[in-house]
């Protein structure tokens, strides 16, 4: 529209551009959506002037353009306007920013392109709207709420990510992953990796890998197949918090070789020295790579005293009795809130060590031993526990092997332990006589939420009992926790009567 | 179960409230305090009721909501519990999926585990049966070895050939059997992989089913809700408009009620409004009249005001004259005035000058004085030292004029005396004893025997002790012994030796040194003497003092305890000691003009030898001399200070005596015998009278007879010449007539 109207300036006062301009002045009437509204009004005045007068041009025609209906202030871009399509433009060679007011600012970020190196921008951009149209452009499905909300954070954790996952030691250089340590290391706190390629192996070597059997090329190719070392990374991000890691290859299709899948002792030590050295580390995540009992001994023997891990996963890997006891070490030696074995291979004597760990822990929230082994003994023991354990409120017992003896000793905790709010003990032997003493222990019990006892034949009708029971409790919960005081003084009130009647 | 029980707790309470709110004190008492209690029990009544209102309002509130919003609350309760179902059966179900699988995993794991165990227990049977073998075909090589014979060796070989085969065929079975494990394991493993996948299927089928399906829910019960919501709010709204319509036409009926009220009222304060006009009007016309006439009272007030004013007026314009008048009177005065300030001021700075130039005069003035008196003082000075000259040539004169007149006096009474004596030896015929006058023996002028120094004392007294020791006799009164009667020399002399022994500090080394070889008189009294120039005592005077003081202390310290009170006795021993000197200032005077040029040469040359006795027991105690020698010359100090500017004019002469022995000189011859005297004197004179006249008479007798001698001589010659003769009168004739 512009345009129009300065070309129309400056052209001779031919039909055309009458016409255009008529077409232009109509289209204002028609759409009437015009930011002035006294424009309609005049220009058929002005129309009206010039069409019955077609021939007088020249002076006839600085008239038009003084009483030019279409040209006002409003269309002429303004200076402030110019200059940020230019910063716009020159945004990658020349980043002004911070300099400016904040609604210019505003509209630059809204126009800058997401391709801009970040170099540039990581450090100089805080603005959420455009990490979200950076995001929003890589990946089609961004959950951003799993990376705090902060769509910055999300794309570079992402980006970290990505570039984890496709380094390949030997071939990639290290610097790309280094390079942008300055740039990301204010704003990644999770670092979740789920596979590691190993180094790339040369044809001639893998040949021979195949024709030998699987026993001798574990020995012969171990030390080539030490991952990333990821030592300089976790040093380099002060805020890092979460690191979730799986040695674990993703895709191979065809190419299936055992040894993709190795988690060396090299790596082991790099990573144990990494989190050691790290000390705002929160939550540490290393599943389904093959850990057994030696390499989680030194993880968790550099996690000892750690001034801040919360959460320790090391589920789905091969962790045995000695693995266990370490973990046990470590629920004494820390902060520990969450810890999660499941699907390893713990049998009684390590769940026996966990249950003594446990018996004067007050850090421990959850524990989860799904999947292993530990039989009535080691859930013997757990019981006795959890009778002076004060803190712990989820359990996971499922597909532990346990019968009616740990039923029995669980249902004289449910009816002293106040602090438990889940136990699962699904896929278990607990049998009939099992859940109807659970069913007894439920009775006493005000506190526990959910319990789990699918599949651990148990009667149906105990189960129900206890079923009802839990949903009696889970009404009591929510009571509580919609008006806490309130709830309290009834208990108060109700204490007494109770006692008296 | 719960409002019963919370109504139950409160009714008991409000019971009591009620019961307090009774027995209370009330806030209209007179008591103050009962008062005070009053509004504080409602305060905390108040604070009660706003707790109980809060806690009430909440059980009401709950009541409410399970009586009257019962829809929205039941409809509220009802699909809670169906979603919070449908999602732990959802959840149920999804999850049941894992739990399978966990538990085939169980199983999978347990069989595994037995297929495992027979596995290894299947190899290592055949291990054993192989090693077994293996050890047989081992020991066969070893009788293979042995065989020599070509053929059993072959056989043997064969053999060998068949076992080892078979122990092959053995291993590859157990290979073949092995891998048909694996092959089947691998079946297994896609089987198992197909059905993980279809199971993961399922879960996200499931999963999705359940989305949708809570989803659904969700809205119905969303929608459920609202409705329930939207009937209950209709028929709040229903009621609230029934409530209202109902209030209105309250409201209306009130309104009207009200109206026929106001109508009634509005009549009823019409008439009251016209019986007030008429009082008013009738009011009015009174108060018309009354201020008529108060009117006419100010005007004729306002005429006498007006001819006030004239009058003030003209009076004021009279004064104002007369004030402008004063006031050009007060410029001329003040005029003047000024021209006498300026006067004045004039006169005041030539007084100024003149001060200031007098000021300058009397300061030369001053200086002039100044060297004047400088020029007087020295002048005065040489006065004083030609008048000391004087003085001392006056006493010469004084002196000699003194002896002389006394040689005179001294030869008139000697002449007297003897007169006297040939008075009585020659006239009266009586004996004659010369009179025994002290005056007569004195040579020059008179003056009170010298005071002697202390040494000279002292010596005197050792002198005295001697010769008693030597004579055994009782002391003779001495010159000292005008002093105290009490001090006996023998304690003055105890006490000096004991200041001597115990003071023995107060003498120099060096004396001490001189004195060893000397005897023990001379060394004592050397010693004394060194010790009295120490502590200052100079006199005989002071020597007394020293001892009375001794002995008052010890006086002292026998009749009553000791040192406080001698301080005491120190100090009026002071005073007594200062009126004592006071008194005996002349005396002193007197004293030391003579002592002035004596007083040296006296005290060097006298030494003499004493025996001592040890001081007896009774006496004071060898420690108390140095505690009395303190307080002594404590005291002794002040009077000699006080002493000091006085002595100056000590060279005075007290001539008191002197007339006296003037006096006395005259009354050499008593009045008895003056009398006498007179008597005889006026006896003698008679005598003489008569001797006298005697004298006289024969004198007379004599001239008388000479005369008439002569003149019969003379007449003889007269008559006897010539003239006689001539003269017309003789001489004879005339003789006659003074004869007549």
């Amino acid at each position: 529209m512009q345009e129009t109207v300065t070309t129309s300036a400056l052209l001779d006062p031919s039909h055309s551009s009458v016409s255009t301009q008529d077409k232009s002045s109509t289209g204002g009437h028609t759409s009437s959506t015009g930011p002035q509204p006294s424009k309609p009004s005049i220009t058929p005045v002005s129309a009206k002037s010039r069409n019955p007068h077609p021939g007088a041009n020249f002076h006839r025609m600085r008239r038009i353009i003084a009483e030019d209906p279409e040209w006002s202030l409003a269309i002429v871009p303004l200076l402030t306007e110019l200059c940020i399509q230019h910063i716009i433009r020159n945004f990658q060679n020349n980043p002004i920013l911070k300099q400016m007011l904040p609604e210019h600012q505003q509209k630059v970020l809204n126009h800058l392109s997401p391709d801009l190196p970040l170099a540039v921008t990581a450090n100089l951009i805080d603005n959420e709207n455009y990490w979200l149209r950076c995001c929003m452009q890589r990946w089609p499905v961004c959950h951003v709420a799993h990376h705090g909300g902060s769509w910055k954070r999300m794309f570079f954790e992402r980006h970290l990510e990505n570039l984890l996952k496709h380094f390949i030691p030997g071939t990639t250089d290290p610097a790309v992953i280094l390079d942008l340590l300055p740039l990301c290391r204010n704003y990644v706190r999770r670092v979740h990796v789920d596979q590691f390629l190993p180094p790339v192996q040369l044809p001639a070597q893998l040949r021979p890998g195949d024709q030998s059997d699987s026993g001798s090329e574990g020995e012969m190719e171990e030390p080539t197949v030490d991952h990333y070392q990821l030592g300089d990374l976790v040093a380099g991000l002060s805020h890092l918090e979460e690191l979730d890691l799986v040695y674990d290859v993703k895709d191979c299709g065809m190419n299936f070789e055992w040894n993709l899948f190795l988690f060396t002792y090299r790596d082991c030590h790099s990573l144990a020295a990494a989190i050691k050295a790290c000390h705002t580390l929160k939550i540490f995540k290393l599943t389904r790579s093959k850990v057994d009992d030696d390499k989680a001994r030194i993880i968790i023997r550099s996690l000892l005293d750690h001034p801040v891990l919360e959460e320790l996963d090391l589920s789905h890997n091969l962790i045995g009795d000695r693995g266990a006891r370490g973990a046990a070490k470590l629920l004494s030696h820390s902060r520990l809130r969450v810890l999660n074995l499941a699907n390893n291979q713990v049998r009684a004597p390590g769940a026996q060590s966990l249950a003594h760990a446990l018996a004067h822990n007050t850090n421990l929230i959850s524990l989860n031993l799904r999947l292993n082994c530990i039989e009535d003994e080691g859930g013997q023991a757990l019981a006795h526990a959890l009778q002076t354990n004060k803190c712990l409120t989820t359990l996971h017992l499922g597909g532990n092997e346990l019968s009616e003896p740990t039923a029995t000793l669980l249902s004289q905790v449910l009816a002293i332990n106040t602090t438990l709010t889940s136990i699962n003990l699904s896929c278990n032997h607990i049998g009939l006589d099992g859940g109807k003493q659970l069913l007894e222990g439920m009775s006493d019990n005000k506190t526990l939420l959910e319990f789990d006892l699918r599949l651990s034949d148990v009667a149906q009708e105990s189960e129900y009992l206890i079923g009802q029971a839990l949903y009696a409790n889970r009404e009591a919960a929510r009571q509580r926790a919609l008006n806490p005081s309130h709830f309290m003084s009834t208990i108060t009130a109700n204490g007494p009567e109770n006692s008296v009647g | 179960m719960n409002p019963p029980g919370s109504l139950a707790g409160l009714d008991p309470n409000l019971d009591e409230h009620l019961s307090t709110q009774i027995l209370a004190p009330s806030v209209h008492s007179d008591n103050p305090q009962e008062r005070i209690q009053a509004r504080r029990l409602r305060i905390a009544a108040r604070l009660e009721a706003r707790r109980r209102e809060a806690l009430g309002e909440y059980l009401d509130g709950k009541k409410e909501s399970e009586e009257d919003q019962s829809k929205s609350y039941k409809q509220k309760e009802e699909s809670r519990l169906k979603l919070a179902k449908l999602l732990l059966c959802g959840t149920e179900l999804v999850t049941n999926i894992q739990v399978a699988i966990d538990i085939r995993e169980i199983h999978r794991r347990v069989e595994e585990e037995e297929i495992k165990r027979q596995r290894i227990e299947k190899l290592e049977n055949e291990v054993k049966t192989s090693q077994d073998k293996f050890d047989e075909i081992t020991s066969k090589w070893e009788e293979g070895k042995q065989k020599r014979i070509p053929q059993e060796l072959w056989e043997m070989l064969n053999t060998q050939q068949l076992h080892c085969a078979g122990l092959l065929e053995d291993k590859n079975k157990l290979i073949s059997e092995l891998q048909q494990e694996l092959k089947t394991k691998d079946d297994q493993y896609v089987k198992d992989l197909k059905k993980q996948s279809d199971d993961i299927c399922l879960l996200l089928e499931r999963m999705e089913e359940q989305v949708k399906n809570v989803m659904k829910t969700f809205r119905e019960e969303l929608y459920n809700i609202e409705k329930a919501f939207e009937v209950e709010r209709q028929e709040l709204l229903a009621s609230n408009k029934k409530k209202w319509e109902r209030a209105l036409q309250a409201h209306n009926a009130k309104e009207l009620e009200y109206l026929t009220n106001h109508m009634k009222k509005v009549e009823d304060y019409e008439k009251q409004l016209n019986r007030q006009r008429i009082w008013d009007c009738e009011e009015y016309n009174t108060i018309k009249i009354k201020l008529e006439q108060d009117v006419q009272i100010l005007e004729q007030q306002l005429q006498q005001r007006k001819a006030i004013y004239q009058l003030n007026q003209e009076k004021l314009e009279y004064n104002l004259q007369v004030l402008k008048k004063r006031d050009e009177e007060s410029t001329v005065i003040k005029s003047q005035q000024k021209r006498k300030i300026n006067r004045l001021h004039d006169i005041l700075n030539n007084l100024r000058s003149k001060y200031a130039k007098q000021i300058k005069q009397f300061q030369e003035e001053n200086q002039s004085l100044t060297l004047d008196y400088k020029r007087l003082v020295l002048q005065f000075k040489e006065l004083q030292k030609a008048m000391r000259h004087f003085a001392l040539i006056d006493d010469e004169k004084f002196r000699e004029i003194w002896l002389m007149n006394e040689e005179e006096a001294k030869d008139l009474i000697a002449r007297a005396f003897d007169v006297d004596r040939i008075i009585h030896t020659h006239h009266l015929g009586l004996p004659w004893t010369a009179p025994d006058f002290w005056f007569l023996k004195n040579v020059g002028p008179i003056s009170q025997q010298p005071q002697k120094s202390a040494t000279q004392i002292v010596e005197e007294m050792l002198m005295h002790t001697e010769e008693e020791e030597a004579e055994e006799a009782a002391l003779e009164p001495e010159s000292y012994l005008d002093l105290p009667k009490q001090i006996s020399e023998k304690t003055t002399k105890k006490i000096l030796m004991l200041l001597c022994d115990e003071s023995g500090f107060l003498i120099e080394s060096k004396l001490l040194s001189l004195l060893l070889p000397l005897e023990q008189n001379e060394c004592y009294l050397l010693r004394l003497d060194a010790i009295f120039s120490a502590l200052g005592i100079e006199s005989e005077d002071d020597l007394y003092k020293l001892v009375n003081f001794f002995l008052k202390y010890r006086a002292h310290r026998l009749s009553s305890s000791l040192q406080i009170k001698s301080c005491s006795q120190a100090s009026m021993e002071k005073a007594s000691m200062e009126e004592t000197s006071m008194g005996s200032e002349l005396e002193l005077a007197e004293q030391t003009e003579m002592e002035g040029a004596k007083e040296e040469s006296l005290v060097e040359g006298e030494k003499e030898e004493e025996e001592e006795t040890p001081p007896s027991p009774w006496d004071i105690h060898p420690n108390d001399v140095l505690k009395i020698l303190e307080a002594f010359v404590m005291g002794l100090k002040k009077p000699r200070d006080s002493r000091a500017p006085p002595r100056v004019q000590k060279n005075m002469r007290n001539n008191s005596k002197d007339s006296e022995y003037w006096q006395a000189l005259t009354t050499v011859i008593p009045s008895s015998k003056q009398n006498l005297w007179d008597a005889l004197y006026t006896a003698l004179e008679k005598y003489h009278i008569v001797l006298t006249q005697r004298a006289k008479l024969l004198l007379e007798n004599s001239s008388l007879e000479q005369q008439n001698t002569e003149l019969q001589a003379l007449l003889q010659q007269y008559l006897n010449s010539k003239i006689n003769s001539e003269l017309q009168v003789p001489p004879t004739q005339v003789l006659r007539v003074p004869t007549k």
